[in-house]
């Protein structure tokens, strides 16, 4: 894997968007599984960033993650 | 200490204004409690399974006496549900009981997590400063609550790679905006 298509696919795991199996469970984003553990983690720390910072720009502090899951329930504020 | 307990009654009733507030709240703990898992479970995924099946069983729960009551058992329900999809990925041994060795020693306590102020004023000053691409792909994100990539990109006239590196460096930007104006984002 290329330093690029590492950049692209820790973005891809970033992402809140997740698709749901036939029984309805969320599924792992494909680009997950690209990754290497340390991708994985440089993920997982980039989504705390990105959640705070959206959080923080929302008028009801809810991160894409909030929003997400508040869009499966098929409510939302 | 906020006590996100108060949103409890409602949640339990189906109220789905209660849940965003405590999910407001809530979020960020139960994300950090997944650290842990980050390299052998998709943690994005994990939690938004956890936060699903808190809405559908938060009816059970009572207060017991202490705050947060809900929260205590969401960072639960998280735990168990990154431990299922361990058991799933067919971990070598010593590898998973590890990490349920390092679940079962994790505290089961967290404070909720509601976006500082401070950070909330700074954050619309520094997406102000932003401009041209990187904005334009941070706003798609921002507003698109959890939309697949391929449709932010598109609604905003992107190659999906240079949607996702614009992603990237409107991220980037923010945090040295932010870190200019003295306001710390808890990185990692």
């Amino acid at each position: 894997m290329t330093p690029e298509e590492r950049e692209l696919a820790i973005e891809q795991v970033v992402s809140a968007h997740r698709e749901r199996s036939g029984r309805g469970e969320v599924r792992a984003a494909p680009a997950w599984h690209d990754l290497d553990a340390e991708g994985r983690r440089d993920a997982f720390d980039a989504a705390i960033v990105a959640r705070q910072l959206e959080a923080a720009a929302d008028p009801d502090s809810l991160s894409a993650t909030a929003r997400a899951v508040l869009a499966r329930i098929g409510r939302s504020p | 200490m906020i006590d996100l307990d108060v949103h409890l009654p409602g949640i339990a009733r189906g109220d789905a204004q209660a849940f965003a507030a405590w999910l407001a709240g809530a979020e960020l703990p139960v994300r950090r409690s997944l650290r842990s898992f980050a390299a052998v479970v998709d943690t994005e995924a994990v939690l938004q399974e956890a936060l699903l099946r808190i809405w559908q069983v938060a009816s059970k729960v009572r207060a017991d006496g202490r705050p947060n009551a809900l929260l205590r058992f969401a960072l639960r329900v998280a735990r168990n549900a990154a431990i299922d999809e361990v058991r799933r990925a067919r971990l070598v041994p010593s590898e998973a009981e590890a990490l349920e060795r390092a679940v079962a020693e994790a505290s089961d306590d967290a404070e909720p997590a509601l976006p500082d102020p401070l950070l909330r004023r700074a954050i619309e000053r520094c997406r102000e400063r932003l401009a041209g691409p990187p904005k334009a792909a941070f706003e798609a994100r921002l507003g698109g609550g959890g939309q697949p990539d391929a449709a932010l990109a598109e609604g905003v006239q992107m190659r999906l790679n240079t949607f996702l590196k614009n992603v990237g460096r409107a991220r980037a930007l923010l945090l040295e905006c932010l870190q200019r104006a003295g306001v710390a984002v808890e990185v990692g």
